[in-house]
């Protein structure tokens, strides 16, 4: 399979052999994925014993600002934000982006479908007057990335083998294929054969179909996978019985800042 | 060939014994309307009236993942992993048989896969005529509804509580015989069990290919530059669905992972398929097999024409699995086969 | 049961003996088995080449096959993530090997006879195999023409070594350049400008040909045109590969696997293949 479209910067530091310092940040998110990495328990010790953690508030205070390697978690939602987010590139040999948010802007891109004022009071309540806002992106809108862990949460085992892979100095792996492979894989009994819907035709796998081995269906938190044919998966969906409407519903849910948005 | 009169009476004390020697599937009723092999327990209900497993049976001889070797990075050896699960597979309908001597046949050709006989040694199969068949298979008409081979017992029910079971290998009567003797086949048991396959070739004929299966690779010869590929690609999700649900379908990737001191690791095997954009692709962003129209037209290819030139054999066998998987309903060979035929029947 | 204890998917540990870099991104590494045993390979076939970690990637066997020497040599190019891993590695360290694997070019059909060896960028890293081979049997052999045909001048590999043919005069050596830059002085223009160039007697000929994906349609219709057959004609084609054991079906060419049935073809049995060319 592919690997990921990005390579690593190309001056010869070959991580393994310094102890690389590794640290966290997060811009408009819920911290869920850094939570995730705290829950890895023992094979985070593990891994730790490999790196330095510089800045980690789900695990640790304090925080330096000499790293290799940024793991960001968050979309960018505010003009200011972009500033840090840049600093952070300028600091960062490699810059990972942290779960869905961050990589292709997730959940946070729906207020992009609001009108302005809608979503401030949604969001900020009667201080909505104070805060900048602009519509939610990715990273990647707004800094070079140079590798993603996608997921709405993250998966915690992929976390751990990103790392491992940066560790050995290799570009992160990211399948490019979509859900319905690892789907397939798990013997699920397909959505549409059950008269749902599913985005597993169009999203990135990685996640090994967990939502639909669990009994829902995918909701694409893990963006598109490169080849996605969207015209297709829209007549899929129309074929299945679903109206424009409740597509576009489910296509905004995660992926409202890629291509797929309506 | 040797056969034996088995009574329904006698199959508990039969699954009894074998799963005392091994794990036993199954074929069940699923909450969902379909089926599926399960493991056997006492009690398990048996779907002998089921018409496909939802889910191919490769996985039992190639699971979607499997380690190939372990490694050490700080001595630089690496070991090979087998694995050898005792499992029989009681009830296997013969296409799905088909497709499995037709995995043995091509991961014994040239440098023999270990790694799928070590699995595949250590198995049983228990064949069974069909007396269901899914509104999606066209089995019948690809030579799939019967098998002589690739089988330990072959089962046919005659009888509301009655089997004639067929010998097909010295295991396989060794476990028959594992609860006690059986009574030996009469001609009226043969003559009932024959009746009962002619019956599934009825039955599994309401789909059909509309000529000779044996045709399939010339008219596939005269399809290369047909527009249907096009055509039909469009819809395609290239999802893979119909490559990975395939019992037929053996590609796969390989990948490792180390453990997380960075010392050990091990790689492994997982389900690919030529439908996947990244399949032809190598470094530097060339893909041998750009266009979804031609991976498309590849797995046409591969089922009608270059399996045949390996082996003799359609590389389908007709279960409908990859027809009802693909959710843009564009994977079905016999409507393929068929529509190509009549593209190209006059050019002979 | 029998139990098993061979499996064709381990690898064997090789150690890195030296490492020299040919171009920006092509680098020479040569490498001795770790069981002390000769590769045994022939022109045209490659390994696989593993790097615990980070993956396996085949490479072509750069090296003529030498009875009395067990060092072989692979050449290459930094592009993913094993080329990466391995151009980072320190000699003296270990990789895996698996192989060789894969056809060769038939060196007994070319004794007697003219041999024309086609090479498109990193194509001559095979090429080499053979014509190291052909040069340490010289006397078996009649003409000996390579030409090769790169991007730029700094993709150019192994230069000295083509210098030094060229002046020797043993072998007709023709070389050119896609995208001239200020100091190059020799031809410039696709590698099919070189064909016309090279002296060859087409009755007499065997052609052996690797390159880009792009080149072959070109140089082959040249050939035939100038009266080669093409069951003289043997063409190398490189595909994704995982396995090299005919199995993972990553590298299929219509029908045929390049890993097992190939890389090296006799162009007759690929004429055909519509996937091949
Ligand atoms: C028979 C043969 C001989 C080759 N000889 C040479 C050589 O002498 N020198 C050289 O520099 N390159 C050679 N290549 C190409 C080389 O194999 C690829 O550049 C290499 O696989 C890239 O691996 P990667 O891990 O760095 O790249 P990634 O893009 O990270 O690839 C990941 C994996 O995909 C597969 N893959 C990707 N690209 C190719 C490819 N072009 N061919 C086959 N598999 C691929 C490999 O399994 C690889 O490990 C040869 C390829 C083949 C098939
Ligand atoms: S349930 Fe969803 S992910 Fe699974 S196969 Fe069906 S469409 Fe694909
Ligand atoms: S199944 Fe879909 S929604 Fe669930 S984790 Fe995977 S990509 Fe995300
Ligand atoms: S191609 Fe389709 S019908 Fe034929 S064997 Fe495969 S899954 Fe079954
Ligand atoms: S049809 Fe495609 S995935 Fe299936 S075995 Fe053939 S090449 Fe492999
Ligand atoms: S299942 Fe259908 S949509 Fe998916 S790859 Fe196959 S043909 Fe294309
Ligand atoms: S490389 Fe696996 S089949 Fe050729």
């Amino acid at each position: 399979m592919e690997t990921a479209p990005v390579t690593l910067p190309s001056n010869e530091t070959c991580l393994l052999s310094a102890k690389p310092r590794i640290a966290f940040f997060d811009f408009a998110g819920c911290e869920g994925d850094q939570l995730q990495i705290a829950n890895l328990e023992e094979k985070l010790l593990d891994i730790l014993a490999h790196v330095e953690v510089v800045s980690f508030r789900e695990i640790k205070t304090g925080h330096a600002d000499d790293y290799d390697i940024a793991f960001v978690e968050g979309s960018i939602t505010r003009p200011e934000d972009e500033a840090r987010l840049k600093d952070i590139r300028a600091k960062a040999k490699v810059l990972v982006a942290l779960g869905a948010c961050a990589a292709i802007g997730g959940i946070n891109c729906l207020k992009n479908f609001m009108g302005e004022a809608f979503y401030r009071e949604v969001v900020y309540g009667p201080q909505a007057g104070w805060y900048r806002t602009y519509a939610a992106r990715p990273l990647s809108a707004v800094v070079p990335v140079d590798a993603e862990i996608p997921g709405c949460p993250i998966d915690r085992l992929e976390f751990a083998r990103v790392v491992k892979e940066l560790l050995l100095g290799r570009t992160p792996w990211l399948p490019d294929y979509p859900v319905c492979v690892e789907c397939k894989m798990a013997g699920n009994i397909c959505r549409y054969d059950l008269g749902k819907m599913c985005l597993g035709i169009v999203t990135r796998a990685g996640c090994g179909a967990c939502c639909v081995t669990e009994g829902a269906h995918c909701w694409g938190c893990r963006g598109l996978f490169p080849s996605a044919n969207l015209d297709a998966a829209r007549q899929v969906m129309d074929n299945a019985g679903f109206d424009r409407r409740q597509v576009q519903d489910l296509m905004r849910f995660f992926l409202g800042d890629t291509r797929a948005g309506l | 060939m040797t056969a034996y009169t088995v009574q329904m009476e006698q199959l508990p004390g039969l699954f009894a014994a074998w799963s005392a020697q091994c794990q036993v599937h199954v074929p069940v009723a699923l909450e969902t309307g379909f089926y599926d092999f399960s493991p056997w327990r006492p009690g398990t209900e048996i779907a002998f009236e089921y018409d496909v497993a939802y889910n191919p049976l490769k996985r039992f001889f190639m699971p979607p993942r499997e380690d190939m070797i372990v490694f050490d990075l700080e001595t630089y050896t690496a070991k090979p992993v087998f694995a050898a699960p005792s499992i029989l597979l009681f009830g296997v309908h013969p296409y799905d048989v088909k497709a499995v001597t037709q995995l043995d046949q091509l991961m014994e050709s040239g440098s023999v896969d270990q790694n799928y006989f070590s699995r595949r040694d250590a198995a049983v199969i228990f064949a069974m005529t069909p007396l269901a068949v899914s509104d999606t298979a066209f089995w019948a008409s690809v030579g799939a509804d019967k098998v002589d081979q690739g089988f330990d017992l072959y089962w046919t029910k005659i009888g509301p509580g009655t089997f004639h079971v067929e010998i097909g290998s010295g295991r396989g009567e060794e476990l028959l015989l594992a609860a006690g003797p059986l009574a030996p086949a009469t001609a009226g048991s043969r003559e009932a069990a024959r009746k009962a396959q002619v019956r599934a070739k009825t039955l599994g004929a309401s789909r059909s290919l509309r000529f000779d299966w044996r045709e399939t690779p010339h008219v596939m010869g005269r399809s290369w530059n047909s527009s249907l590929w096009h055509r039909k690609a469009e819809k395609c999700l290239g999802c893979g669905s119909c490559n990975i649900v395939c019992p037929t379908c053996y590609c796969f990737d390989i990948r490792e992972e180390v453990d997380e001191k960075l010392k050990a690791g091990h790689r492994f095997r997982e389900w690919d398929g030529c439908m996947l954009n990244g399949f032809a692709l190598v470094a530097g962003n060339h893909n041998f097999r750009p266009q979804a129209s031609e991976r498309y037209r590849h797995r046409y290819m591969r089922k009608g024409k270059y399996i045949f030139d390996k082996i003799g054999e359609l590389g389908c066998v007709g279960c409908g699995r990859c027809v009802r998987a693909c959710t843009s309903k564009i994977a079905d060979p016999c409507e393929i086969f068929n529509a190509l035929w009549e593209e190209s029947r006059n050019e002979i | 049961m029998k139990s098993r204890t061979f499996s064709p998917y381990v690898p064997r540990p090789a150690t890195l003996v030296s490492k020299s870099p040919l171009s920006d991104l092509v680098t020479l590494y040569e490498f001795v088995q770790d069981n002390g045993k000769n590769l045994a390979h022939k022109p045209g076939q490659f390994i696989m080449v593993s790097i615990y970690g980070v993956g396996e990637a085949p490479f072509s066997i750069s090296s003529a096959p030498i009875k009395e020497s067990n060092v072989f040599e692979i050449a290459v190019r930094k592009i993913g993530a094993v080329t990466k891993a391995l151009s980072e590695l320190p000699v003296g360290t270990k990789v895996g090997i698996r192989g060789p694997f894969g056809t060769s070019f038939p060196v007994h059909e070319f004794v007697g006879k003219d041999t024309l060896l086609v090479a498109g960028g990193l194509g001559y890293i095979p090429i080499r195999s053979l014509l190291h081979y052909q040069l340490r049997h010289r006397q078996e052999f009649g003409r000996i023409s390579v030409l090769i045909g790169t991007r730029t001048p700094k993709d150019r590999i192994f230069t000295d070594q083509i210098e030094a043919l060229a002046k020797g005069g043993d072998v007709e050596v023709l070389e050119t350049v896609d995208m001239p830059d200020a100091d190059w002085k020799g031809n410039v223009g696709v590698i099919t400008t070189l064909l016309p160039k090279a002296r060859v007697e087409p009755q007499n000929t065997h052609v052996a040909m690797i390159g880009p994906p792009v080149m072959y349609k070109f140089v082959l219709r040249q050939c035939r045109e100038m009266g080669i057959a093409s069951d003289r004609i043997w063409v190398s084609l490189e595909r994704r590969m995982k396995c090299g054991l005919g199995k993972c079906g990553h590298c299929q060419i219509n029908s045929l696997n390049a890993c097992m049935d190939g890389p090296v073809f006799r162009y007759t049995d690929i004429e055909r293949l519509e996937e091949a060319i």
